[in-house]
């Protein structure tokens, strides 16, 4: 009997104890920096990217009808990099761009941007782009998961999605992210 | 003495079992507040499309604001994605095939409402374990009164309230 009571006495401070463990675990793994909240995953990791045709951007800030797509870029790696005039964080990432655009071919795509605002950013800031497709509207932004600029997205040979980035590209976010991936490509 | 650490005890368990249905409520309760994010020249001419819009925009996400529905966030993004709904609407897409395109965009994180697979099992499931586990704790409180109550007095306890009556019986009691 005494034990019994003792048993159901514990019962709850045992769930509590389950519910904290499982609570704390969760939040441990949010502070460590293991789970950040703020980068929900892409759904397109490891699928093809979607079909892209949009507008050239030329340096004269006007558009060509000689459209830029990712197929331009079939048969070697691609990074695809969404930006806008209007972004601060793609200000800081510039030169990080910069850097790598000696290393791997990179499609800009400016997005709910306007052509002469997109040239005097790259003027200001640096052009790392081998071409730049305006998403006026938005609506690519959308066809490929983009829920902020800037992001990132690194297509092998096949244009097949390896990695996605959504915010700027750090020095840390360079070192454990983007360039392991552009060594598994052989870049 | 003993009576009363088990009534106690009893309380504790009781308000440990109503904690614990409080907390499975508020699982289960979703909050739903009215919002106008929407603005008039986005709505559809049609007033029974564009009551599928509405509906449809509230069951899916801001992506920017993560705890806000798309028909309740004024966000750029929030706005594209109604705009998205809508002209999908006019084209004739159902309502599942638009929320099956979004989700092949941006994933299941899109919808509120999270679908029923493995990954959100526990996350289903969690309210109604909690209900249960309140339940059966108050059952097993409600047991443990109950043998309070009914256990048998031993020997010398039923002798030693004999022996108090005996001494309440003031009339015959011999004053000393």
């Amino acid at each position: 009997m005494m034990s019994q009571m003792r048993l159901s006495f514990l019962l709850p401070l045992v769930a509590f104890g389950i519910l904290a463990l499982v609570g704390g675990m969760a939040l441990y793994g949010t502070l460590s920096g293991s789970r950040d909240p703020t980068q929900l995953p892409s759904v397109f990791v490891d699928k093809p990217a979607p079909q892209t045709n949009l507008p050239r951007l030329v340096q004269t800030g006007s558009t060509t009808g000689n459209n830029v797509s990712v197929t331009m870029f079939q048969g070697k790696p691609v990074l695809v990099n969404f930006f806008a005039s209007w972004c601060a964080p793609c200000r800081a990432e510039a030169p990080a761009l910069e850097m790598l655009s000696k290393r791997v071919a990179i499609l800009g795509i400016a997005y709910k941007d306007r052509g002469e605002d997109t040239t005097a950013f790259l003027q200001q800031y640096g052009n790392p782009f081998q071409a730049i497709g305006m998403d006026a509207d938005g609506r690519t932004g959308i066809e490929w998961g983009v829920y902020g600029v800037p992001e990132t997205y690194l297509l092998d040979a096949n244009g097949v999605v390896k990695l996605r980035h959504a915010g700027p590209l750090t020095r840390g976010v360079l070192e454990t992210t983007i360039f392991p991936a552009l060594e598994a490509l052989g870049l | 003495m003993m009576m009363a650490t088990g009534l106690w005890r009893t309380h504790i368990l009781i308000g440990l079992a109503l904690l614990n249905m409080v907390i499975g409520l508020v699982f289960i309760s979703a909050t739903n507040t009215p919002a106008h994010a929407i603005t008039a020249e986005e709505m559809l001419a049609n007033p029974v499309l564009e009551e599928r819009a509405r509906n449809l925009s509230k069951q899916l996400r801001c992506l920017v604001c993560q705890n806000q529905s798309i028909d309740d966030s004024d966000a750029d993004l929030a706005r594209d994605l109604r705009r998205e709904v809508r002209s999908q609407i006019a084209a004739g897409t159902s309502d599942d095939a638009i929320i099956d395109q979004l989700r092949a965009k941006y994933g299941d994180y899109v919808l509120l409402n999270p679908p029923l697979d493995q990954a959100t099992l526990f996350l289903w499931l969690s309210p109604l374990g909690f209900i249960l586990l309140g339940g059966l704790i108050v059952m097993m409180a409600r047991r443990q009164r109950g043998a309070a109550i009914t256990t048998e007095l031993e020997a010398a306890e039923r002798a030693r309230i004999e022996k108090m009556l005996a001494s309440r019986d003031i009339e015959n009691r011999p004053k000393t």
